[in-house]
Order: C-alpha cells, then sequence, then structure tokens
C-alpha cells in the first residue's frame, strides 16, 4: 500500500514534531510513505467561510498531489472531514473521487485499515485528558457522540490504551467543542476564547497533566488559551504519545 | 388572490415531490406498561400527588383533611359534601375563588402521569385552571400505557377542549428555580376512585 | 444598506463580560441538556422516534397545500373561524379586526413565536389595544421591552435581581426581594385580575392535526389554559407549517417535545383545542411569512420541520456563551442561525458564521433537521449573494489563490524556514490581534515540517526533493502542480 502524507498548514508551520511523529510512525508500522513536497492545504478554511469556489485551487491541487496513492493519511480530523464529505469546489472527476474516498485522519487509519493490536515502544506516564475535535468525533465518528445515547466506543481511547502507564482524566463535559472553528476563532474571538478557556479548566479540574488530540487546530487554540490564563496543561498529539514520545 | 390562495399556490409550487415522503404508518413505540405503579411513579415526578383515603373515608372528609385551610370547595362531581356543583358557577370568574376543584378524569396515562380532563368532565374549562387546588378521581381501570396509545382514546375526537394535564403549573422562568403553582392549580392530587 | 448587519461578536463580547450571568446562563442550559440526555437514555426507542417525527414532518410539509385544507373543513366544521395571513402585516389586521369587531380592547395572551415574527404587540398597542403577556419569562421579556432570548426560557439571560429589579418598575415590589418564589408569586398575583377581565385571549400551537382539526398548545404554567378558557375569545395564531396529519402523530411528537426541551417527559399542559368553548368563539389565523417560500430552498426547507424545542439552543456552546439576544432576531441559537437569514438576508448574515459548526445541535434536534450543514450552507449562499464583508472576502480569495500555488505558499509562510513564527502571511494583519486578546499565539518552531522532511528523507524521492529547492512547483511525481 503506497501512503501518501498529508501536514495540513497548522501542523507544518507550528507543530512539525507531529508531522515527524506521524510519518515515524506509519514507518514503524511498516508503511511505505511518501510526502508530496508541492503540497499546500486542503481547502478547508475557504470552504468553511462560505467561500467554496476559493477552495478550488487548494482541492485541485490536493488532488494532483494525492491521486496516485492508495491510502491519503493526516493526523487532522477537520482536513479529512473536509477532503470527505465537502471537497465539492472542483469537478468530481474519477481522480478527485478517488482521493476522497482513500482519505484517512490518523486514528482511523490506525484502527480501522492497519488494525494495530499494540504499539510496544510507547509509554506514557502520565494523566492525559482526551479531546475529540467535532471533526473527528461527530463528522467522522471515531468515538460515540453523547446527544445519541449510542453504545460506547472510542477508537482514540483503544489506541491510547495499548500505551504502557497512560491514565486517563474524564472531563465533565467530554463532547463540548473547544471553540477553535477555523475562522470562527478570529471571528468570534470572545466566544472562542471562552470555549478553549471552559474547555482547558475541565481537564484541569478533572484532573488531566496532557490534553491529548489528534487535532492540532484545536491543540493551537486550547494551548493558547491555558497559557493566557496560566493553568499548568501541557498538550500533545496522539500521534506523538502513540510514536513513543515520554513527554 | 386571497390570502388563502395565494399562500396555497406558492406552496403548490415549491413543495419538495410528495412522492418521495411517504407517511410512515401509525406507531405504537415503548413501554406498554399501564400498570398504576407506573402512572404514579410519573404523577410524582412531574409534582403531582396521590390522595389517599381511609377505607370508607367520603370524598368530603378526605378533601378538608388533605386542604384544611380550604373555604370554597367546587365539585364538577356528585358526592362531594358541602361542595358547590360547578353548575351553579355563572361564568369562568365565578370559579376564581375557588379553593379546591373535584373533578373526575376521564383516563390517565401511565407514562406521563397525566390525566385526561375535556368539557365533558369539567362543564367549565377554566375552573382546572382557576381554582388554587385540583383534585382528580382517575379510575384505575381507564389508564392507558403511554401516548401512542392515549391518543387511541375516542375523546381527542369529540372534545371540543381536552387538556391531558400533569403535576400543578410549574415554571422554572426565574433563574431555573422550579416553582410548582405559577399560573394554574398550586396543586394537583389524583384520588383513585373506580367510577 | 437598510439593515445593518448584527453584529453578534460584539454582543458576545460583551455578555462574555459579565461573570455571573454568562456562568449562570451556561449552567442552567447545560442543565437542560443532561436532564434531555437523562430522558432520552430512559427510552430505548428514542432514535427511531426522531426518524418517525422526520418522516411525518417531511410528509406533512410536501403535502401541505392538502393538509391546510384538511385542517380548515375540519375546524371550520367544529365552529373555528379560519383566517389566512400571508405576511406579518396581514396578521396583525386579522387580529385587529377580531377585536375592533368585539370591541376588545384588553388581549391576554401566551408565548406564541410567530406573535414575535409579526411584532404584534407594537401594531395593537398603537390601535388602544393592551396586550398583556401571561408566560412568566416571557411577561418578564416584555416588561423589560426585549426580545426573548431563548423560546422556551425567554428570561434565561437573567438573574433574579434582574427579575426583582424589572418587577420593582412595573408592579411596585421591593427590588432587593430577589426569592424566585416570591417574584412568581408576584407575577401571579399580578396576572390574576387581568386574566379574569381580559375581552380576549391568544395562544400558538405546537401541532395542528389535519385529521380532526385540533391544534395543540403545550405550556408548563397553564397560562395558555387560562388565556384560551377565561375569556370568551379565544384566538390562535399558528405557522402554516405546524401541520401533522394525524392524530397518531402526536404520540411521536409529544414524546419528544418536553423531553428535548427541558428533559422532562411532558409539559405540565398539553392542550388540545378542536371548537370553541359553550358560548365562545375561536378563531385560528395560519400564517405564511416567508414560509411558503422556505419550502422552495432546496437545501433548507427541512428548517420549517423545527417544533420549537430549544434542544439546539441548550447544548450549542456559542449560543450559552453568547445570550440568545446576541443574535439580534427573533429566533436565536442554532436554529435561528439557519431561520432568520430567510427573512432578512443581510441583516443577518453573520448569524451562520457564529458557529463551530460543531454539529451537537443536530444530534440533538427531535426532528432531524441537519442544523449545521445548514449552517454550512448558508455560508455558501450569503458569500454567492455579497454578504460577506468585504475584507474578509478578499482575505479569503487571497488564500485561495495563495493555497493553489505551492511556490508561493512556501514563499509567503517562510521569508525565514527556520524562524517560522508567524502565521501565513495573508493572515497577518487580520488574525493575530484577535487570537492574541485571549489567548498566546503558538511558539516559533526552528523549521517548518516540510523543509525537516527536505533535510532527513531523500529517498525515494531525492530528484524531486532536489528539484524542489530550486523549483518547488515541480514536486509531485504527478504532473503540474498548477503554476
Amino acid at each position: 500500500m503506497k501512503v501518501g502524507l498529508f501536514v495540513p498548514c497548522y501542523i507544518d508551520a507550528f507543530y512539525p514534531r507531529v508531522g515527524i511523529a506521524t510519518l515515524e510512525l506509519l514507518e514503524r508500522l511498516g508503511q511505505q510513505v511518501d510526502y508530496p513536497l508541492g503540497q499546500t492545504c486542503c481547502g478547508q478554511p475557504m470552504a468553511n467561510s462560505g467561500c467554496n469556489s476559493d477552495a478550488a485551487a487548494a482541492e485541485a491541487l490536493f488532488v494532483r498531489n494525492f491521486e496516485r496513492f492508495d491510502a491519503i493519511v493526516m493526523p487532522s480530523g477537520s482536513c479529512a472531514h473536509h477532503v470527505r464529505d465537502h471537497f465539492d469546489a472542483i469537478p468530481q472527476t474519477d481522480a478527485v473521487r478517488h482521493v476522497r474516498t482513500h482519505t484517512y485522519e490518523l486514528v482511523e487509519f490506525l484502527h480501522d485499515v492497519l488494525q494495530v493490536g499494540d504499539f510496544p515502544w510507547a509509554e506514557f506516564p502520565h494523566t492525559v485528558g482526551l479531546h475529540n475535535s467535532c471533526g473527528t468525533l461527530r463528522a467522522l465518528r471515531t468515538a460515540s457522540m453523547s446527544e445519541l445515547g449510542e453504545p460506547p466506543f472510542s477508537k482514540p481511547m483503544g489506541l491510547l490504551s495499548k500505551v504502557r502507564g497512560i491514565r486517563f482524566a474524564t472531563p465533565a463535559r467530554p463532547d463540548e467543542c473547544c471553540g477553535f472553528g477555523g475562522t470562527f476563532s478570529v471571528a468570534e474571538e470572545a466566544v472562542s476564547a471562552r470555549m478553549g478557556l471552559d474547555k482547558v479548566r475541565d481537564h484541569h479540574d478533572a484532573g488531566a497533566e496532557y490534553i491529548v488530540s489528534a487535532d492540532s487546530s484545536c491543540i493551537m487554540h486550547q494551548q493558547g488559551c491555558a497559557e493566557r490564563a496560566g493553568i499548568p496543561l501541557r498538550f500533545i498529539h496522539i500521534a506523538e504519545i502513540l510514536n513513543g514520545a515520554r513527554e | 388572490m386571497t390570502a388563502r390562495d395565494t399562500i396555497l399556490d406558492a406552496l403548490r409550487r415549491n413543495r419538495p415531490d410528495p412522492g418521495s415522503h411517504p407517511l410512515p404508518p401509525p406507531a405504537t413505540l415503548g413501554d406498554l406498561d399501564a400498570g398504576r405503579e407506573r402512572f404514579v411513579a410519573s404523577l410524582r415526578l412531574l409534582g403531582g400527588d396521590v390522595m389517599e383515603r381511609a377505607a370508607g373515608e367520603p370524598l368530603a372528609a378526605a378533601i378538608a383533611r388533605h386542604f384544611p385551610a380550604a373555604r370554597m370547595i367546587c365539585a364538577a362531581v356528585p358526592g362531594v359534601d358541602g361542595a358547590i356543583p360547578v353548575q351553579d358557577l355563572p361564568d369562568a370568574r365565578a370559579a376564581d375563588p375557588v379553593d379546591v376543584a373535584v373533578v373526575r378524569a376521564a383516563f390517565g396515562i401511565a407514562e406521563t402521569g397525566s390525566i385526561f380532563l375535556s368539557e365533558a368532565q369539567l362543564h367549565l374549562n377554566a375552573l382546572a385552571h382557576l381554582a388554587q387546588h385540583l383534585v382528580v378521581l382517575l379510575d384505575p381501570a381507564q389508564l392507558t400505557a403511554n401516548l401512542h396509545t392515549a391518543y387511541r382514546r375516542p375523546e381527542f375526537r369529540t372534545a371540543r377542549y381536552g387538556v391531558l394535564m400533569s403535576g400543578p403549573s410549574a415554571t422554572a422562568d426565574i433563574q431555573g428555580v422550579l416553582i410548582r403553582g405559577a399560573q394554574g392549580v398550586r396543586s394537583l392530587s389524583v384520588c383513585f376512585d373506580p367510577s | 444598506m437598510k439593515d445593518k448587519r448584527i453584529d453578534h461578536a460584539g454582543a458576545a463580547a460583551a455578555f462574555i463580560a459579565d461573570a455571573p450571568h454568562l456562568a449562570f446562563h451556561d449552567e442552567r442550559l447545560w442543565d437542560m441538556r443532561q436532564k434531555r440526555d437523562a430522558q432520552m437514555h430512559l427510552l430505548p426507542e428514542w432514535q427511531e422516534l426522531r426518524t418517525l417525527a422526520s418522516q411525518i414532518k417531511e410528509h406533512a410539509l410536501a403535502n401541505l397545500p392538502e393538509y391546510l385544507e384538511q385542517f380548515e373543513e375540519n375546524a371550520t366544521r367544529n365552529g373555528i373561524r379560519v383566517h389566512w395571513a400571508r405576511d406579518g402585516a396581514e396578521h396583525n389586521r386579522i387580529v385587529a379586526e377580531i377585536l375592533q369587531a368585539r370591541g376588545a380592547t384588553t388581549l391576554i395572551k401566551s408565548k406564541s413565536m410567530v406573535t414575535e415574527e409579526c411584532d404584534m404587540r407594537p401594531y395593537l398597542a398603537a390601535r388602544g389595544i393592551t396586550v398583556t403577556e401571561t408566560d412568566l419569562g416571557e411577561r418578564i421579556q416584555q416588561l423589560d421591552d426585549q426580545l426573548p432570548s431563548h423560546i422556551v426560557v425567554p428570561a434565561v439571560h437573567k438573574l433574579t435581581g434582574d427579575v426583582a429589579r424589572v418587577f420593582a418598575t412595573h408592579y411596585g415590589t421591593d427590588p432587593k426581594a430577589d426569592d424566585p418564589r416570591q417574584l412568581a408569586e408576584a407575577q401571579r398575583q399580578a396576572a390574576r385580575p387581568v386574566i379574569l377581565h381580559a375581552d380576549a385571549g391568544m395562544t400558538g400551537a405546537n401541532f395542528a392535526v389535519a385529521e380532526t382539526g385540533t391544534f395543540v398548545v403545550c405550556t408548563n404554567e397553564g397560562n395558555a389554559d387560562l388565556s384560551a378558557t377565561v375569556p370568551g375569545v379565544h384566538i390562535a395564531t399558528l405557522g402554516i407549517e405546524r401541520l401533522v396529519p394525524r392524530l397518531s402523530d402526536l404520540g411521536v411528537f409529544v414524546r419528544l417535545l418536553s423531553r428535548s426541551a427541558l428533559g422532562s417527559p411532558i409539559t405540565q399542559y398539553t392542550t388540545h383545542f378542536r371548537g370553541p368553548q359553550d358560548g365562545g368563539e375561536m378563531h385560528v389565523i395560519l400564517v405564511d411569512n416567508g414560509r411558503s417560500a422556505r419550502l422552495g430552498m432546496a437545501d433548507f426547507w427541512t428548517s420549517l420541520k423545527c417544533i420549537r424545542c430549544g434542544a439546539c439552543m441548550n447544548t450549542c456552546p456559542v449560543y450559552r456563551r453568547s445570550g440568545g439576544l446576541s443574535y439580534g432576531a427573533v429566533y436565536s441559537g442554532p436554529i435561528g442561525a439557519i431561520i432568520d437569514p430567510t427573512f432578512n438576508e443581510r441583516k443577518y448574515s453573520t448569524l451562520p458564521f457564529a458557529s463551530t459548526l460543531n454539529g451537537s445541535c443536530t444530534n440533538v434536534c427531535p426532528v432531524r433537521i441537519n442544523i449545521h450543514d445548514q449552517l454550512y450552507k448558508w455560508r455558501r449562499v450569503l458569500v454567492d449573494h455579497h454578504q460577506m464583508p468585504f475584507v474578509k472576502r478578499e482575505i479569503m480569495h487571497m488564500a485561495g489563490k495563495l493555497m493553489g500555488q505551492p511556490r508561493l505558499y512556501r514563499a509567503a509562510i517562510s521569508g525565514t524556514e527556520t524562524a517560522l513564527g508567524t502565521l501565513p502571511r495573508f493572515a497577518l494583519y487580520n488574525w493575530l490581534n484577535p487570537w492574541g486578546r485571549h489567548r498566546e499565539l503558538p511558539h516559533p518552531v526552528k523549521e517548518t515540517f516540510h523543509a525537516w522532511y527536505r533535510r532527513n528523507r531523500s529517498a525515494p524521492g531525492a530528484a524531486d526533493t532536489e528539484k524542489t529547492k530550486t523549483d518547488p512547483t515541480k514536486t509531485g511525481r504527478t504532473k503540474d502542480t498548477g503554476q
């Protein structure tokens, strides 16, 4: 299987270690991974703002970069959600359909496609609060949603629980959005920052040392809120823990 | 064109294809327990009470015991000693001073603890709302399981005014504090009484 | 330019600045959401009920002309006088005519969102008719001259002290007496004489049944029953989308409504009006006011399924932290954000952006309206209709162009790839200030992932990587990369 790695703009620019961990983890698991250097963005920021026609160039480029892969993997739920569920600024050719149906968020790929049984190299002796981004939770459905009362399941928790030494803190409102929301984070900065503050407080009050998430955009926002408020939380992407990060 | 025709015309032009939206058959879902215990639990959840009567105790005596301060009792049922028959009230306003109204429900719903009252039971619809307290006689044989089964009752096709009351009037409009007896009756007590 | 855009973000910021109100508002509505969840867990058939409710509503909307005619025929046969109103103005005129023909000058009413839509109270007041809201929350809002901030709990943004102040001004109660029980009792005592002497009563309706000509009103305070049964005239205003085909359908909707709204199994009063009481008269006004047009909007017509439970507001993390009044509209919260633009695209053009698109609203909706999908689609419509502010639109346009051109993109984000501490340049001026108001910026890193990859991974794409250094646009092994 030829795996194409997409590293979203926030991760590329602010969290390169997340991209590195994703790449290394996939390689450890025996995958042949390539990172097309001509990549930029999946088009989500423009499309989510209603400016769908402005997403066309990014979407077309994305397809050209990734159409030759059997699987396109990204450490970002919201980007995977965009490619899979929106991504209609360009004509829906065979190549576009291929890309859209072969795009995976990292946790999905590990859990559903590779069905990874254990991470013998991983040990994380800390208490973590898991933040499911709304993209992974309600769009990609990698965990059960509290609003539906469905039988509990969580793919990220399933993976993390295979890590030695890890402990989990359960916040009071585990499914509550953290308030990032793309351009919402600046257009509605007061609400966004307040949601972020409430989110990090909830995790901190539950005893979390770290917030772990499959979405770096949520982390970037929450980290900014926690640091401003002086809440001693640390932030880590799930790829880093599964790849063996110790802190 | 009249407003009616304008609206209907616009709806006919704009509606989605009716063929793509069939009507599902009537549903009867959920718990079909029509028992008294379920009814009482539901009634209490919504703030209603059960008025117990000692063996052989006349209804009027039980009411007097429950509402010692009540001065004006008005009954829409026969056999409540000392009560004013609702038929004697000339209009709705005359029900305002009523402390306790005594009525008989047509049926009750176990799922929600609701009782059904219509003009057939009330004679004066406002009685059930202007009175301070409501005592509801209910034949336990007239319990139905849930709202699906309730809507099969014939009363919904005959009553011009039909209310499902589920406990007393309530509000939580001021800082979320639940207050019973907001605008309508301050209490609702069900007294099981085979008819 | 006739309608100013609602400044939701600004109003929300002001709401958030008031810590006690914000804390209560968020906790109260979250508590309602949790009570709703508890009810859901008690009913294994919950999801099936939602599906049925959705199917029944979609069927009713697709057959609305026939069901309205059926309703009218049955209601008329039962002695109800049925009126039709194309818009709010026509509705208000009908109400005034009914009242004036009977010499009525006082009207008591229970909650009706449609009358808020029609802005009825000022119209009647100008004609010498005194309108008194009888729902406690609605009355508080009327006295305080504010719109309801929530469709089920209209004064949920107020604390007891606020209510005490309003009542002190209007009822002469002690402004320091802020016990909710006393305040509620004050309302009861103030309302009762008004109810007893009103010339006419008015209600809305939650459902109307075509099969029987019945309309159903759900309340907790019993104020609708008082409004309808004490005066001799009862006028009910209802949006034409309230129709359901059969009595049996009520079983589905009544089971969902209060559980979704407040987390109680049923409202204290569920009242079925099928005809006037002895000696009284009953009018029903069927109001369109934009609904027939909305039915023709392929992406948005299902918003007409809404049963006004407010569950989407209770679960919405944005609504809970911004307050209903910040939406500047009759309908607030997620459902408001997808309905309001149908009334006035420009004025309400900001509302579909007052969302993180998290999707919780869609999950709690008892009639399965895809609310967050509609928010997403509204954004497109509003941009296509030139309702996005110019600067924001230009930023997105520039961003879109940049993202299609890898070489320019790389240049833009990395005047220095080694000391990268900024967001992409296109966003710099407009993004960083609001971002940093309540948040720290992300930490600078030594190099981007892109640069790291080029340094650390060569095979099997060595040649490509080499090429990239000189011309990143020729990167991929796929043909052209978009120059």
